[in-house]
């Protein structure tokens, strides 16, 4: 035992096996600045709502990206086929067009988009909230084609956009297609 | 097959490996909060206890095959956050003692008391200071309230094991602590 160090019973103060009064009377200093230190122990209770839709989130983008995965072989011969079949000429540069998506939450805290064109990741682009209506909105530039997309609601409910049409994804949910 | 919102955790966990991923939501709802404060303890900085706390989980579920008391869900997942915390600490043991300070004093300008709230910042730097096993202890007794025979169980190890621990931590801590006690 150093100089520094507690004496063997203001370790068990500290431990809660015996109070202040149980200490001898030369003991009772230490035993005071000892539980001085205890009480600045801080105990505030921590919450971390964030949690919850962050590992959605994760588990949500990970089983769609794990998707083209599974597609692979047939996109590959498809886009063999294509390669073979299609007459030489300079590729075109793709056009960029300009989208607005809106969706009516009034319920919701937070709402964001995931899609092709994020690579599923539903942190990326989060919609606006205008106004207190409940009308999310988010307007991008995406390149024309074919785009597939999901918004999600609180971070955890993934809900295809109601105005625009939907494909099944090959797990049991609908995704919503965009053509530019 | 669908668990209800009052269903034990076992429920839940058969639920999530038949194929049911949104009811995991649930477990991650209902023990997140339970052992943040244990790893912000633990990590000295709030940011790291949630990304600590969201990896701990993902990790959770991509194993939850392996949980073999589903009903004991909170138990099998604390040994997952716990070693998520324990490796971070080695990965990152330079600055989390800055950031310590800095997450406590931000909770200073909501309490009021600078004295108290300059020994609870001291107190969070110097529990940096100590060795993991050390801080680990000290958080689940004096910040989480367990016992040692709970926390004992808990760690799959002995009181005796544990005082010892303990008892060099409050040693540590009354040296780097001097001047605040």
């Amino acid at each position: 035992m150093s100089g520094h160090d507690f004496h063997p019973l203001v370790k068990q103060l500290l431990d809660g096996d015996i109070t202040l009064a149980d200490l001898p009377s030369e003991l009772r200093v230490e035993g005071e600045a000892a539980l001085r230190l205890l009480a600045a122990v801080d105990r505030t209770e921590i919450s971390m709502p964030a949690v919850t839709w962050r590992v959605m989130a994760t588990l949500e983008r990970r089983r769609r990206r794990f998707l083209p995965w599974l597609l692979a072989p047939a996109l590959a011969i498809a886009a063999a086929l294509v390669i073979l079949l299609r007459p030489t000429a300079p590729a075109p540069t793709a056009a960029l067009v300009t989208v607005r998506f809106v969706l009516v939450a009034p319920d919701a805290k937070q709402v964001s988009l995931a899609g092709t064109f994020n690579q599923w990741d539903a942190h990326v682009t989060p919609l606006v909230r205008t106004g207190a209506t409940g009308v999310w909105t988010a307007t991008l530039t995406l390149p024309a084609g074919q785009h597939q997309y999901a918004f999600v609601v609180d971070g955890v409910r993934w809900v295809p956009d109601p105005g625009a049409p939907a494909v099944d994804d090959g797990f049991g949910r609908r995704n919503s297609v965009l053509t530019l | 097959m669908r668990s209800g919102p009052q269903a034990a955790d076992g429920e839940i966990v058969r639920a999530v490996l038949a194929g049911d991923r949104e009811s995991y939501a649930r477990l991650v709802e209902r023990y997140r909060d339970r052992y943040a404060r244990y790893a912000a303890r633990m990590l000295g900085s709030a940011d790291a206890a949630e990304d600590a706390l969201q990896d701990a989980f993902v990790r959770a579920y991509d194993q939850l095959a392996q949980c073999k008391d589903p009903d004991n869900f909170i138990g099998w997942f604390f040994l997952i956050l716990r070693n998520r915390c324990f490796a971070e600490r080695r990965r990152n043991r330079t600055s989390a003692s800055l950031e310590a300070a800095n997450d406590v004093a931000a909770d200073d300008r909501t309490d009021g008391g600078a004295e108290s709230a300059e020994r609870r910042r001291a107190l969070q730097v110097a529990l940096m200071e100590l060795t993991p096993d050390q801080r680990e202890v000290f958080v689940l007794k004096h910040v989480e309230g367990l016992s040692y025979t709970e926390i004992a169980e808990r760690l799959s190890t002995s009181v005796p094991s544990l005082k010892m621990r303990m008892h060099r931590a409050y040693d540590t801590l009354r040296e780097l602590l001097r001047d605040h006690t």
